[in-house]
C-alpha cells in the first residue's frame, strides 16, 4: 500500500441548520465599504460574505444546546439554570463561586472595581483591549510581562503566551507585593496572535506569587485552546484529557473572569469565579448593581443551560482538533503562497503581519486598516485591524502608540464556516497581495476617545 | 378599531366611572404551544427550603416555587413569532441585521432618533447616571423604582419622589394615582435651584406605588413645567403599554385612539426613556436607552462599549434583539392588554370581595397587599411584608416580593434611627401570558386563608444585610 499523504480533517458533526449567506458585487463592496469609514466594524452584516471579524459570540450552537435553550428557566431568582451552570464551573474549572455576567467585560469590570485601588499595577501577558480599560478606570496600571518573544512575528517558541517570571520578580521587588493587586493570566493571549502559555510557565507564576500573597486572575476566555495546546505540546500532558489540563490551569489561579461567547460556543454569556468566599460575596454585591441578581446576572436562563451545555462540548478532544485544525489548514494555506502571517499559528484566529504585506506603507497610514478594507473589497471577507488603531494613543504625549505588531485579524467563528469558506479566503487575500503595490493608505477622519478601533472612520488617501 | 372592540372599552370606561364590580373572567387571546412542568412539593419541604432561604424568597431555587409571582420581569412566555426570530439571530459582532430591526421598531413606536441597546433596564439607568449626574444633583420621579434609586445614589445624587398624595392611600381609587404632584415637582425645583436638577423623570406604570398609571393630562402638565425651567423630561418606560391601555380605558379624550397612537403622544412629551423589554417588551432579557439628543448619545454609546458591547448589540445575542423588535409589536396589541389588565384586576376582585386589604384600584402588572393593614400587630421593625411573603410560600408554594421595610428602610447617617417607608406592600407580579385563570384562583384561595387566620403570623429579624439593594440577598430569622 502506498504511503497517505496527510489525511484530511473533517468535521466531528454535521450540518442541522443553515443561515444563508449573501454575495455581492465589488462596485457594491466598495460603496459599502466607503460608506463604513473603512472600518470593518461599522460593515453592516448584511453586507458581508464571509465574517472573520470576531470568533465572538459568533459560534453556531449545537443540538443539545438548542434543546437547553427550551428548558431554559427565567425565574428572576434561583433558575435551575443557574445551579447547573454553577456545577459545571466547579467540575470543570474547580472554582467555588460563580457570578454570572451579560459577557466577559461584565466580569472585567466587577473584578477591577473590587480588587484595584488608585495606583495599583496590575502584570499581565500582554493587554486587551476592555480588560486594561477597566483596570484604568478602577485606577489601576497595565504592566506587560509577557516574554519577548511574543513581540517576534516570526519566532515559532511553542508557548509564546508565556509570562516573563524575571520581569514579574523585578517589578514586585520594585513596587512593592502590596501595589499589585493580582496578575492577569490570559490564556491563548488574543493580542499576540492566539499563543498559549505552558503548565510549566503557569506553575513558577503560582510559585512567585504564592511567595508574596499575590493572587492570580485568569483570563480563561480561550482556556480550553490553551489547554488541548499544552496537550500537543508540553512533555507529560499527552495522556492527560483536556478536561484534566484545565482544571489544573485554574489550580493554580485564585478566579477567572470568562467570556463564554469563545470557548463555550454560545452567543452571549460570561462569569467572574472566585475561590474567595469573601470577595465572592463582595462581587455579589456589585453584580446585582450593574448586570443582574447573582443566580441569573444579566442573562436568561436558557443562556446560562447554553453555556453549561457549551463547557462540556468545548472539552471533547474531537471538538478542539477540528476547531484549531480548521485555523491551521487556512494558515498553512497562506503560508504556502508566501503570505506573511504571525507564528506559530494560533487557535482562533490567522494574522497577517500588515507590515511586511504593505511594506510601502508608513504606520501612521494605517496599514492593517488598510488591509482590512482591501479585503473586504475583494471578496466581502471582513476581518478586523489589530495595529496602530486599536492601540490608541499615549495619554502623555497625545500620538499613537506604534505598536510592534501592525496585524490583520482572520478570525475563525466556531463551527460556523467550512473548508471551501477558508479556501475562498485564502484566494482573496492572495489577489490583495498580488496587487499590494497599487494600495494606497487611509487617514483617519473620525476618532472617539476611547477604544476608537470601534466606531473610527476613515478616508481614502 | 372594530365596533366590538370600542363597545369594549367603552364598557370599561363606564365601569370605572361608576365603580361597578364586573368581576369576570377573560378569554386568553392565544393558546398554549409549549408547556413548563412546575413543581408541587409539599409544606414539609417548603419549611425547610424557606430556612435554608434566610427567609427571603430571592434566595429559593425556582424549582422550589409553585407560581411565581416574584416579577413580571424577564418572565413572558414568548410567542410562536418571537421564537422563530429568535432563529433568525445574526450573532455578527458588528452591524447584525436584527440591530436595524430592533431600531426601526423603536423608532417608530417611541419615536426617538438615538436607540443604544442594553442588556437590560438598569444598564440604561445607569449609563445615563455615569452621565448626566453629578454629586449632589437631584432626580425627581414620580415614585423611583429601586434600581433606579440605587443608581442615583450610586452616583451621589438624591432621588426624590413627588408623586401625588393619593398614591399613599391605598383604598383611594384615583385613576391615575401615578400621577405627578405639580406643586412638590416645582417646589422642589425651586428650592434646590433648576441647575441642580439634570433631568426629570415619570416612570409608567408606577411600579413602587402599585403600578398605577399616568395620565396623558399629568404628562402634559409635567412637560409645561419642566420646559419653564429647561430640564429634560425621560420616561422610565417599563410598562408603557400598559399604561397607554390605562389611558385609553380611563381617559376620556382617548377612548377612541389606538394604543399605538397613544404611546407616541405620551413620548413627544420626553426626550428619551430607559426601558426594560423584560416587561413590556415581553422577552426574558434586554432593554434599551432611547434618547432625542446627539451629543449626548455618543457620550453614552462611548461608555456603553466599555461596559456593555459594541452599539450594534449592547451585550445582548442578535436573536434576543429580534425578540425584543417583535414583543414590542405584539404587546401594543389591544386584545392581549385587555386580557393582560383584566387578569390582574380579577385576582383584586376576588380578594376585595374577602375583604384583604390591598392597593385599589388594581395595577396593571400586580397586586399589592397591603401589609399595614393586613398584619396591623407587627411592626415595621420587624418587616411585616417580608413575614406575610414567607407566609405564602408556606402555605401555597406562591412567591411574591415584599416592597417595604425590607426593600427601602434604612438607617438616617445623622440620627442613626431606621426610617420605614410609608408604604407597606407585598406584591403579586403577574408574569406575562404564563398562568391562566385556574392559577389566579388558587392564588386568591391561598391568600384568602391565610388572611382568616392572620393572628398567627410573627415578624422577622435582619441577620445579614449588603450595603446596597439589600433586599436581593438579606438573611433573616423568625423575631
Amino acid at each position: 500500500m502506498a504511503k497517505l499523504k496527510k489525511r484530511s480533517w473533517a468535521e466531528p458533526f454535521k450540518i442541522k441548520v443553515v443561515e444563508p449567506i449573501k454575495k455581492t458585487t465589488r462596485e457594491e463592496r466598495e460603496i459599502a465599504i466607503k460608506e463604513a469609514g473603512y472600518n470593518t466594524f461599522l460593515l453592516k452584516s448584511e453586507d458581508v460574505y464571509i465574517d472573520l471579524l470576531t470568533d465572538s459570540g459568533t459560534s453556531a450552537m449545537s443540538d443539545y444546546q438548542w434543546a437547553g435553550m427550551m428548558l431554559g428557566d427565567e425565574a428572576y431568582a434561583g433558575s435551575k439554570n443557574f445551579y447547573n451552570l454553577e456545577s459545571k464551573i466547579q467540575q470543570y474549572y474547580g472554582y467555588k463561586h460563580l457570578i454570572p455576567t451579560h459577557q466577559g467585560r461584565g466580569a472585567e469590570h466587577i473584578l477591577s472595581q473590587i480588587l484595584i485601588k488608585p495606583g495599583d499595577i496590575v502584570p499581565g501577558n500582554m493587554y486587551f483591549t476592555t480588560t486594561r480599560h477597566h483596570q484604568e478606570l478602577a485606577g489601576g496600571k497595565f504592566v506587560d510581562i509577557i516574554i519577548e518573544e511574543a513581540h517576534d512575528p516570526e519566532s515559532t517558541h511553542p508557548f509564546k503566551g508565556n509570562i516573563d517570571i524575571e520581569k514579574l520578580e523585578k517589578i514586585i521587588n520594585e513596587a512593592g507585593a502590596n501595589k499589585i493587586p493580582y496578575i492577569s493570566l490570559e490564556g491563548n493571549v488574543n493580542m499576540a496572535g492566539g499563543q498559549p502559555f505552558s503548565m510549566q510557565n503557569a506553575k513558577e507564576l503560582y510559585k512567585l506569587c504564592s511567595k508574596h500573597g499575590i493572587p492570580i486572575m485568569l483570563d480563561a476566555t480561550r482556556a480550553i485552546e490553551n489547554a488541548y495546546f499544552i496537550k500537543l505540546r508540553e512533555d507529560g500532558y499527552q495522556d492527560k484529557t483536556i478536561a484534566e489540563i484545565l482544571k489544573e490551569i485554574c489550580s493554580y489561579t485564585d478566579g477567572a473572569t470568562m467570556s463564554s461567547k469563545k470557548d463555550h460556543l454560545v452567543n452571549i454569556g460570561g462569569f467572574l469565579a472566585l475561590n474567595d468566599d469573601k470577595l465572592a460575596q463582595k462581587a455579589r454585591e456589585m453584580v446585582v448593581v450593574y448586570e443582574g441578581l447573582h443566580t441569573y446576572g444579566g442573562i436568561s436562563g436558557r443562556d446560562m443551560e447554553a453555556m453549561a451545555r457549551g463547557i462540556e462540548e468545548a472539552v471533547q478532544f474531537d471538538h478542539m482538533q477540528a476547531r484549531i485544525g480548521q485555523v491551521e489548514y487556512l494558515g498553512n494555506k497562506l503560508i504556502e503562497i508566501g503570505i506573511p502571517v504571525v507564528l506559530p499559528i494560533g487557535s482562533h484566529a490567522i494574522y497577517l503581519d500588515a507590515k511586511k504585506f504593505l511594506p510601502h506603507m508608513p504606520q501612521d497610514q494605517f496599514p492593517a486598516q488598510t488591509l482590512a478594507a482591501e479585503i473586504y473589497i475583494d471578496s466581502g471577507v471582513r476581518t478586523m485591524e489589530r495595529g496602530i488603531v486599536s492601540s490608541g494613543r499615549n495619554k502623555e504625549t497625545g500620538d499613537h502608540n506604534y505598536p510592534k505588531l501592525e496585524l490583520v485579524r482572520l478570525t475563525i467563528p466556531r463551527r460556523v464556516y467550512t473548508q471551501a469558506h477558508m479556501d475562498v479566503t485564502a484566494e482573496s487575500i492572495e489577489a490583495v497581495y498580488e496587487e499590494k503595490d497599487k494600495v494606497k493608505g487611509l487617514r483617519m477622519v473620525y476618532e472617539p476617545e476611547s477604544l476608537r478601533f470601534f466606531q473610527a472612520r476613515f478616508e481614502r488617501l | 378599531m372594530n365596533q366590538k372592540a370600542l363597545d369594549s372599552s367603552r364598557q370599561d370606561l363606564k365601569d370605572f366611572k361608576t365603580g361597578a364590580n364586573t368581576m369576570s373572567k377573560s378569554i386568553e387571546p392565544y393558546k398554549i404551544k409549549v408547556v413548563e412542568p412546575i413543581s408541587q412539593i409539599g409544606r414539609k419541604e417548603r419549611e425547610e427550603v424557606l430556612k435554608k432561604a434566610g427567609y427571603n424568597l430571592f434566595n429559593v431555587p425556582a424549582d422550589k416555587v409553585m407560581i411565581d409571582l416574584l416579577t413580571d420581569s424577564g418572565t413572558s412566555a414568548m410567542s410562536d413569532n418571537q421564537w422563530a426570530g429568535l432563529m433568525m439571530g445574526d450573532e455578527s459582532y458588528a452591524g447584525s441585521r436584527n440591530y436595524y430591526h430592533f431600531e426601526d421598531t423603536i423608532r417608530d413606536i417611541f419615536g426617538y432618533e438615538y436607540v443604544i441597546p442594553t442588556h437590560q433596564g438598569r444598564v440604561a439607568e445607569n449609563l445615563l447616571c455615569q452621565i448626566k449626574v453629578k454629586p449632589g444633583d437631584y432626580i425627581p420621579n414620580n415614585i423611583h423604582f429601586d434600581t433606579t434609586r440605587a443608581n442615583i445614589e450610586h452616583a451621589g445624587a438624591h432621588a426624590i419622589n413627588c408623586v401625588i398624595d393619593e398614591a399613599f392611600d391605598t383604598e383611594n381609587k384615583h385613576p391615575f394615582k401615578g400621577n405627578v404632584d405639580l406643586n412638590k415637582l416645582e417646589k422642589l425645583i425651586k428650592e434646590v435651584g433648576p441647575e441642580k436638577i439634570p433631568f426629570c423623570m415619570i416612570t409608567i406604570t408606577n411600579n413602587s406605588g402599585g403600578g398605577q398609571p399616568v395620565s396623558l393630562e399629568n404628562i402634559k402638565q409635567v412637560k409645561e413645567l419642566v420646559d419653564k425651567y429647561h430640564l429634560p423630561l425621560l420616561f422610565d418606560a417599563c410598562r408603557f403599554a400598559e399604561n397607554a391601555y390605562f389611558i385609553k380605558t380611563r381617559e376620556e379624550a382617548y377612548r377612541n385612539w389606538s394604543i399605538k397612537d397613544i404611546v407616541r403622544e405620551i413620548f413627544k412629551y420626553g426626550n428619551g426613556c430607559t426601558m426594560s423589554a423584560k416587561k413590556d417588551g415581553l422577552v426574558n432579557i434586554g432593554g434599551f436607552l432611547c434618547l432625542d439628543n446627539s451629543e449626548l448619545a455618543t457620550k453614552v454609546t462611548n461608555l456603553l462599549i466599555l461596559v456593555e458591547g459594541f452599539p450594534t448589540y449592547g451585550g445582548l445575542a442578535g436573536r434576543d434583539l429580534e425578540a425584543i423588535a417583535r414583543g414590542l409589536k405584539e404587546v401594543l396589541n389591544e386584545d392581549y392588554l385587555k386580557f393582560r389588565i383584566s387578569q390582574t384586576k380579577y385576582l383584586g376582585d376576588m380578594l376585595e370581595e374577602a375583604g384583604v386589604p390591598y392597593v385599589k384600584p388594581a395595577g396593571g402588572h400586580a397586586i399589592y397587599l397591603d401589609v399595614k393593614k393586613f398584619l396591623p400587630d407587627i411592626p415595621q421593625s420587624q418587616f411585616p411584608a417580608q413575614a406575610l411573603t414567607c407566609e405564602l410560600y408556606l402555605n401555597g408554594g406562591i412567591r411574591g416580593v415584599e416592597i417595604g421595610s425590607l426593600m427601602f428602610g434604612y438607617k438616617d447617617t445623622k440620627t442613626g434611627k431606621d426610617v420605614y417607608p410609608d408604604l407597606e406592600l407585598l406584591r403579586l407580579a403577574i408574569p406575562r401570558r404564563v398562568y391562566t385563570t385556574a392559577h389566579i384562583e388558587y392564588v386568591a384561595e391561598t391568600i384568602i386563608q391565610i388572611h382568616q387566620n392572620r393572628e398567627k403570623i410573627k415578624g422577622l429579624k435582619l441577620v445579614y444585610e449588603a450595603n446596597i439593594l439589600r433586599h436581593f440577598t438579606a438573611r433573616l430569622e423568625p423575631a
